[in-house]
Order: C-alpha cells, then structure tokens, then sequence
C-alpha cells in the first residue's frame, strides 16, 4: 500500500505499489469479461482447449447474429427501457411528493407514516413472490407491465423516500417561505421551487433505482409469460435452453445482454459512480 | 404558512400515493402470506386452515436451517473477505489522479451494472470443470485433476466467491468516497507527526471511516439474508441443498413441491428473521456510537 | 450538462411510455383473445405452454411444424407458443395451476406430476373413444387416467440408454459392456484415456433417479415396479433391492464412472460433453435421438452416435431385453380455459397419426406413443434404427422412474437427496429413510 503522502510526492515505490494492486484488482474484476467476449467470437468446438483464450480460427460473427435475432433483442432492450424508465420516474414522482409530506407539512402521523414506508427497506423482495403472483393472477395483470411497475416501484420506493427526505433538509426554507409570500399553493411550491433544487438527488434516486430494477429477472420470470413485456435478462435465461448444444452462441448472448448496461456504464461513468456514492453514503 | 403546510386535504393527495403503492405492493402480500402460512394448499384447489402445523414443521426443516447457516456464512464472508479488500483497494485508488483514476474506478465497478443472470451463466461456464476459465489456469500452474467447484463442500465457497466479485466494486465505491471525504489536514498533521503509511491508515483512515464501515456491515448481512437470483441460476441451491437460502427455499417450496401454504409460512418466518436483524444491527450500532 | 441529461432522459421516457401504451389497457390486447374484434371472422388465440424450447431442432421442431400447419389450415386460429426447459416448465406450471393456465400445456403421466394436477380440477377430460383409431400403444394411456377418465395423451415412448460413440469406442478397441461390471471395468479404461466414461445430468436429479430405476429393474426385474408402488404407499424402503441398487449407484459414481462435477452440471453441459468428444457415453432418455441431425454437433460425432440399455446386473433377474420404458410426456388441455373446444380440436389435430408420431419419427426424436412401424423408410439414421430394433425385440416394458411414482414432494426430495447419496455426503440407509419418510 502507498501512502498518502508519498503518492503525492511520487515516490517510486509507493507508486510502483499503487500501481500492481490496482493492476492485479483490475484484472480480477475485468479478465472474466475478457473471456466472455473472446469465446463469443469461437466456435463452439473451439473451447475445449487448455490455453485461457482462444484464437478463433475465424471470427464467428454468425454467433452474435443469432443472439440478435432469436434472443429477442431489440424487443427486450425495448421493454427494459421503458419498464425501468416509468418505474424511475413513478418512483422520484412518488418520492418527492411523500417526502415532501413526511418531513415538511405538519402534521400528527407524519412520523408513524415516514416510518412504516420506510420499513419497506428491510423487507425481502422474494418473499413477496409468493402471494403477490396469487394476487396478480386475480387482478388480472399478470403478463402485463404492470406485474413489473408494481413491485419495481414499491421496492425502491423506501430507498427512494430515505434519500429525499435527507436532501430535502439542504434545500432552504426560506425559498419555501418566499414562494408561500408570492401566494403559491403547496404543489406548486412542490413542482416548481422543490424540484429544480433537488436535481442532484434526483439523479442519485434515479440512477439507484435504474441499477437496481435493470438486472432483476426473478420476479420477470414468476409474472411474465409471453414476450410482449419480457425484459432484457430474457434473452439469456431463455438461450440456455434453446442453444443448449451450442456454446458460442450463449456466450454471445451473454455478451451482447450485457452491452447496453456497460456502454451506458462507460459513457456516464462520473455521474453514476457519483451518483451510487452519493446515495450509498447517505443510505 | 402554518394553515398552508397543515392542510389535511393537501397531504392526503401528498401521500396517498406512496401509502397505495406500500399497501398494494408490500404490506397486502404480507397479509395473504400470513393467511397462507396457515393453510395446506398446494397452489390449487381449496385452502385447508391448518393452524400452526407449518410452523411447527419450518422448526424441523434442516434444508431452511441450512439456509439461514448460509446467508450466516454468506454474510462472514463478505465482511471478512470482501470488505477488507474493498477497504484497501479504496485506500489505494486513492493515491491516483486523473485518468488513472476514473479509468480504474470505472474498471473496478463494472462488474456492477451487468446483469445476474450474464454472471451467473458466466461463473457456471468459469467454474466448469471441462473447458472453464478456472481450471485452465490451474492447469496452467500444474495442477492435473480437474477441480469440481460445485461438490457438496466446495459449491457453497463458489457461490460466495461470485458474490464478493460481483459486489466489490459497490463496497469498493462507498469506501472510496469515505475516504475522499476524510479532512487532508488530519493526514498532513499525521504526516508532520512522523507517522508512516500503515499507522497513518489504521490511526486516521479506518476509525474516521467507522460509520461507513457499519453502514457497509449492515448492507452485507441483510443482502446476505436477501441472497437468491445467483443462488437460483448458479447451482439452484444443490447439489444436495448445500447452497441453499431462504428465499430460493421457499420459491421451491411453493412452486416446485407444490406446498405452497408452506412457501408462504417460510416467507412469514423469513421476513421476521429480516426485521430482527435489521432492527438488532442498528440497535448495536447506535449504542456503540454513543459509548 | 447533468440537468440536460436527466431531463432529456425523462422526456424520453415518458414519450416512449406514451407511445407503447404501457398505459391502462398494456398488454391486455394479447390475452384478451381478440376480443376486441367484431364478430364474424374473429380470431381466436390458443396459448400452448411447452416444455420443448429449441424450436429448431428435435421435438421442437416438430412440435413447431405442426403448429405452423394448423395455423395455415385455420386461419382464425393463432397460437402462441411459450417454451421452457423442463424444470423452469414444471415450477411455471405450478404457478400457472393457481389460476389463467394456458390453453394447451406439457404435461407428465406420472403420479408425481398429475395427482394434484388432477385433484384440483385443472385439465379438461377428453374423450377416449374419439382416440380408438390414433394407434395409441396399448397401455400407454393408462398413466393419463383418473377413475377411467382421460386427461391426456402420452407423446412419447422413452427408454433410458447409454449414447455411446461408436467411432471412439472403435478407434480405442472399447466394446459395448455386456455386464454392469464390464461397464464398470470399461469405464476405468476410458478414464485412463483422460476421456469421461459417461456424461451425467446429475444436477437436475431426475436422470439418477431414472438411472436408479433402471439398475433396480436389472436387479428385480419386471416386479419392481410393484416393490416400488407399495414402499411410495407404506413410506418404506428397506426392501433389499433399493439398497442393492443404491449402493451400486454410490460405487459407480465413486469409481469415477461419471464426469467431474456431474451432481452439478445441468443437462445441457452433460450432453455437450458428449456432443463434443469430451466423453465416450451420455446417460439419457431415447427423445435425444435427434443428436444424430443436430446440425450444431460436430459431424464425425452425430453421425457416430449408437446405444445400448443398461448391461445387466450379477444376480440380477432381468434379462439385456427387458426394457425400462415408460410413457411420460405428453399434451393435455386445461379445465378452465376460454377456448376449450378449439384447443381440443387442436390437440386432435397434433395426435392424427401422420402429425406428431410420423414428423417425429421423421426427424428421429426417440418413439412416439403411438404405432410408427409403417413410417419405416429405410432411409433413416442409425442411431434410430437401432433404438426402433430395442422396441421391436424387447421381450417385456415397464419401469416409470422411482422419482415419478410418489407426490411430489417425494419427487423433490428423492431428486435432491440422490446427489447427496451419490457424492458420498448421506449414507444409503440416510437416503432410504429419508425418502421414505417424504412420502407421507
């Protein structure tokens, strides 16, 4: 381990250190993706060989079309879009307007209610599978977006309502107070002079909840039966049985299921890493 | 103002959402498994009230036992394992400026925002003993047997080894930002005091980032108790029921042994275990802090 | 620039919610079954819930193919297909058995699978006169049956065998086992070769229960199909020949006769060890025959693909043509579904003799339930031949798996407790007791 000090003054050997536990970290962390990539692009027969990657004799660009196309991509891609998008944004929606009412507006039970949205936090998802599947099946929305909306927004809404109510406390009263001067009503206040001062938070909130619904398979695979909403985690689950004696042609899928979370990923690095340190800390 | 901000007919629209979507989403099914947890009921038919017989039987289930002993060593695991690691790692990175910096963070965290069902269908394929990643290495370094990560006492270390890979860079983040957040004056009045690196990190480091840590301590013992979808798609809780949790337990319970009055008494118990733990950790944190 | 960024991402959001409709009436359209339409030439949507998910080859494809016909013959009539592998399609069905089950589904003759099925009303009865001229093997309807009345049609014949590779079996001067103790002996030579003796989908339970069944036959012969019967009804298994066949079982596995790792490894990666030449056998039912037209296998390996059943057993009673076969899988119609007489008609349509029995023989997916002598072309793979001359020359049949013949929880238990007793990890009479015990 380097040390602070030398680091900043650059001593060779504390830098050399640096640099080989970072190194070594990396390569844990990223060679297994390597891997993934670089057996995509063989042909099935092609990895049973001893070596840690593969040349492909010829780059078998075939296996990602296949992924392409019997993987459902772009149709699945489309729907975790949407779905976790409309889940974001009922969930910031829904938070702020609760947070705003817990911790501004005054009254008696603001606490007790403040406390049992919040105890949502410490509930497992997965034991919700169970009656929830019963009852959707009732309602009739099983199969339909809605199965999804419902519990993605419900479970990241306590997450959602803890970190809005501690931002809100850094937004200035008096700003409330002068907009109440000017004769605003609460939702306007809400809407227009909350809102904008909260845009940081917003996209802590934002990013949380995309992360965590984006990869959620288990409750899409209980309530989802046909392709119309199947979320993007589909064109994986459902690969293994249909190329299950084709190798290369799940690697691919694998890959190119995970593509679009890493090039976003890649793209929007700062505000994300920011963005989760911000809502981890003060979660 | 007052009249304005204790308006009962603004709050009520305020908050009925969040309420609705809690009710519907949350505290409803909990009901429902409350009911079930009662009954024999196979998911089909008529439910038949059965008083506390699944509760009596959930004490006698060495596979539900076994779960909780895993999310027990599931959650050692992560605190002893990865959080170690995570820490120093932070410690580390934060020595770098610049480019070097963003592009290890980026690297470091990746693994994060890819899906579980890609790692988990990955590590399958990295653990397999035939053509996997792992084992080509060892071989690389001379080992000749093929090692069968997934045996009855080796699946459960596989299972934990995903999860700290998976999960290192969101321990390794939180960690980093704590440190980012430390005061440099106290590291320069260290630095004037003749402290080296190892008594700088222990004497300023690691007790500034205490409630970081207990933060980070608390989220890996709850998602440790929480732990399925890897669980499910990596081995499915076998061979045996040696990898088995909570959650994965009672999924099978309901849909596969067709007891689903039982799944749901499970579900009850679990959530219970869930509470209790949440609400002891930070019971014991709290008390600490005021010591 | 983050403002920007979020706020662009909010409108697109919501613009693209708008547009999909993921409004009040999402995804309704698709289960409404047309519905909406006015009368006249309304369509009508079956759902066919299928446990076959490569549609491309094997079964699938066939299953696939019919489908596409009816659909082209019966304009009115669209079908949608979900398909999943066997386990995920065995917890999904439960799930569905709560209420809204498809139309058409999967389904298996086996107590394990139908008694609650059919306790709770779920699938429709059929008429079993109707089925008089369908050339169904005789018996093999008896499994879909409760009180005399039928609840389904049985798909398949299956017979548990050893895929082998005659090329490497050749090329290595291996010959087929005639013993169980050649196998065994065979099996050491093949692992001095660095090769695996037999590939073995030990991580899904069910196939070392089916290989359990079939060493238990060796033993006891046709009888044990009643031993069985009774020791599910009592919750016993101390019956000599469970233990007999267990132990044999925890020997083979312990002498190395199965890969690396099987109690783990799913059927997929089991059948890819033989697919690819990483192992000489491949322990499996007959509906894996279509290997040998698997474009994706290799072709000096489908094309090299031979059988042989289970060696028989020292001191066992059965002889090497008393086969273990059973009728598991098949179709079945739900109870409760809005289009009960059209997915009969389909059901029908898919059992007329020259659909499902001659496509699948056709394209060599293992025996159909129903008479396939008359297909018999000549031109047809080896590897098919051969498994049609097992039937042919069998002198007697029975044996639905141990794993079948219990309620389910039996099943799940017995399917889990297997890999603890074949690694070692339980004793046999740990395992026995156990098992016994879950049939109450």
């Amino acid at each position: 381990m380097g040390s602070k000090i030398a680091g900043k003054k650059h001593s060779p050997a504390g830098k050399i250190i640096v640099w080989v536990v970072l190194s070594i970290m990396a390569v844990i962390q990223i060679f297994p993706l390597v891997w993934l990539v670089d057996f995509s692009l063989a042909s099935s027969n092609e990895m049973f060989t001893s070596g840690l990657l593969v040349m492909p004799k010829k780059i078998q660009w075939g296996n990602y079309a296949k992924a392409f196309v019997d993987g459902h991509f772009l149709l699945y891609l489309k729907n975790s879009i949407i779905i976790n998008g409309l889940a974001v944004l009922l969930v910031l929606i829904i938070s702020i307007m609760a947070a705003f009412a817990v911790h501004r507006m005054r009254w008696k039970l603001s606490g007790f209610v403040k406390t049992l949205l919040l105890l949502g936090m410490m509930i497992p998802i997965h034991a919700t599978l169970l009656p929830n599947y019963k009852l959707y099946n009732t309602l009739n929305i099983t199969d339909t977006c809605w199965a999804l909306l419902i519990p993605y927004v419900a479970f990241s809404l306590p997450q959602a309502l803890y970190l809005m109510t501690g931002f809100l406390d850094s937004v200035p009263i008096e700003l409330e107070e002068a907009a109440v001067m000017d004769g605003c009503g609460i939702y306007r206040i809400v809407f227009q002079v909350v809102i904008p001062l909260l845009k940081p938070s917003i996209a802590t909130v934002s990013i949380m909840t995309f992360l965590n619904n984006w990869n959620e398979f288990m409750m899409a695979r209980t309530y989802l039966s046909s392709p119309k909403w199947k979320t993007l985690p589909f064109s994986v689950l459902e690969f293994t049985g249909q190329y299950s004696s084709n190798y290369a042609v799940q690697f691919a899928v694998m890959a190119l299921t995970a593509a679009p979370a890493v090039i976003v990923y890649i793209i929007l690095n700062k505000h994300i890493t920011k963005g989760v340190a911000m809502g981890a800390v003060k979660g | 103002m007052k009249k304005l901000y204790g308006n009962k007919a603004v709050i009520t629209t305020l908050i009925l959402p969040g309420i609705l979507v809690f009710m519907f989403a949350i505290f409803l099914p909990i009901c429902m498994s409350v009911y079930y947890g009662f009954t024999e009921y196979s998911g089909m038919g008529t439910a038949k009230f059965i008083g506390l017989d699944n509760y009596k039987e959930i004490l006698h289930d060495g596979a539900f036992g076994k779960s909780l002993f895993n999310s027990l060593l599931l959650a050692l695991g992560f605190i002893f394992i990865q959080h170690p690691l995570a820490i120093i790692t932070a410690a580390v990175l934060d020595k770098l400026e610049g480019k070097a910096e963003s592009f290890f963070r980026c690297v470091l965290f990746l693994p994060n925002v890819i899906s579980v069902a890609v790692i988990a269908y990955l590590w399958k394929f990295i653990y397999n003993p035939d053509f996997g990643l792992l084992n080509n290495i060892l071989h690389a370094f001379g080992q000749k047997e093929s090692v069968n990560f997934f045996s009855t006492e080796n699946a459960i270390w596989a299972v934990l080894v995903v999860l700290v890979w998976h999960g290192f860079g969101w321990g390794m983040l939180i960690y980093y930002t704590g440190i980012k957040n430390i005061d440099p004056v106290l590291y320069e009045a260290a630095a004037i005091d003749g402290s080296n690196t190892f008594q700088t990190f222990f004497k300023i480091t690691l007790p500034l980032m205490k409630p970081v840590i207990q933060i980070n301590v608390t989220m890996a013992i709850i998602s440790a108790l929480k732990q399925m979808e890897t669980v499910y798609l990596l081995t499915g809780g076998g061979p045996g029921n040696s990898t088995q949790f909570a959650a994965n337990y009672l999924y099978q319970q309901a849909f596969k042994a067709f007891k689903y009055g039982y799944g749901n008494a499970l579900g009850v118990i679990f959530i219970v275990i869930c509470l209790i733990s949440t609400v002891l950790l930070n019971t014991i944190f709290r008390k600490k802090k005021e010591a | 620039m983050r403002k920007k960024l979020i706020a662009t991402m909010m409108a697109a959001v919501m613009t693209a919610g708008l547009i999909t409709g993921c409004g009040s009436d999402g995804g309704k359209t698709t289960s409404g079954g047309g519905s909406s339409s006015k009368g006249g030439n309304e369509t009508i949507t079956l759902k066919l819930f299928s446990n076959l998910p490569d549609r491309k080859n094997g079964q699938g494809l066939v299953e696939q193919k019919i489908i596409d016909e009816y659909m082209e013959a019966n304009k009115n009539i669209k079908i949608e297909v979900e398909a999943l592998d066997e386990e995920a399609y065995k917890t999904k069905f439960k799930a569905y058995a709560m209420d809204d089950m498809p139309d058409v589904v999967s389904i298996w003759g086996q107590p394990s699978f139908l008694d609650e099925v059919l306790a709770a009303g779920t699938l429709a009865e059929l008429n079993e006169s109707d089925y008089s001229d369908y050339k169904f093997v005789e018996g093999s309807l008896e499994g879909f049956k409760k009180n005399g009345s039928l609840y389904g049609l049985p798909r398949n014949t299956d017979i548990a065998v050893f895929y082998y590779n005659e090329k490497m079996f050749n090329d290595n001067g291996w010959t087929v086992p005639e013993t169980y103790d050649d196998l065994l002996s065979l099996s050491d030579k093949i692992n001095d070769a660095g090769i695996t003796p037999v590939a073995m989908d030990g991580g899904d339970g069910w196939p070392m229960a089916i290989y359990l069944t079939d060493l238990a036959f060796r033993i006891e012969g046709p009888a044990v199909a009643d031993k069985i019967n009774e020791a599910v009804a009592k919750g016993d298994f101390t019956d000599e020949v469970f233990s007999d066949a267990t132990s044999l079982l925890v020997k083979s596995a312990k002498a190395g006769l199965f890969q690396k790792g099987y109690d783990s490894q799913d059927y997929g990666t089991a059948m890819n060890l033989f697919t690819n030449g990483q192992a000489a056998m491949f322990y499996m039912g007959t509906w894996e025959s279509s290997m040998a037209t698997n474009e994706d296998i290799p072709k000096d390996i489908r094309e090299n693909i031979r059988v042989f059943v289970m060696p028989s057993v020292s001191g066992g009673t059965a002889k090497n043509t008393d086969l273990a076969a059973w009728n598991g899988g098949g179709y079945a119609v739900s109870q409760g579904c809005q289009n009960k007489e059209e997915a009969i008609k389909f059901l029908n349509y898919m059992y007329q003799p020259d659909k499902l029995s001659k496509y699948g023989w056709e394209n060599g997916v293992g025996l159909s339930a129903q008479d396939q002598t008359s297909y018999t072309t000549g031109n047809e793979t080896e590897l098919q031949k051969q498994i049609m001359s097992l039937l042919t020359n069998a002198t007697s049949m029975s044996g639905t798996p141990i794993n079948d013949c219990g309620p389910s929880a039996f099943k799940t238990v017995i399917e889990s407790e297997i890999q603890n007793v074949s690694n070692g990890t339980t004793s046999i009479d740990d395992f026995l007791l156990t098992i016994g015990k879950s049939c109450q």
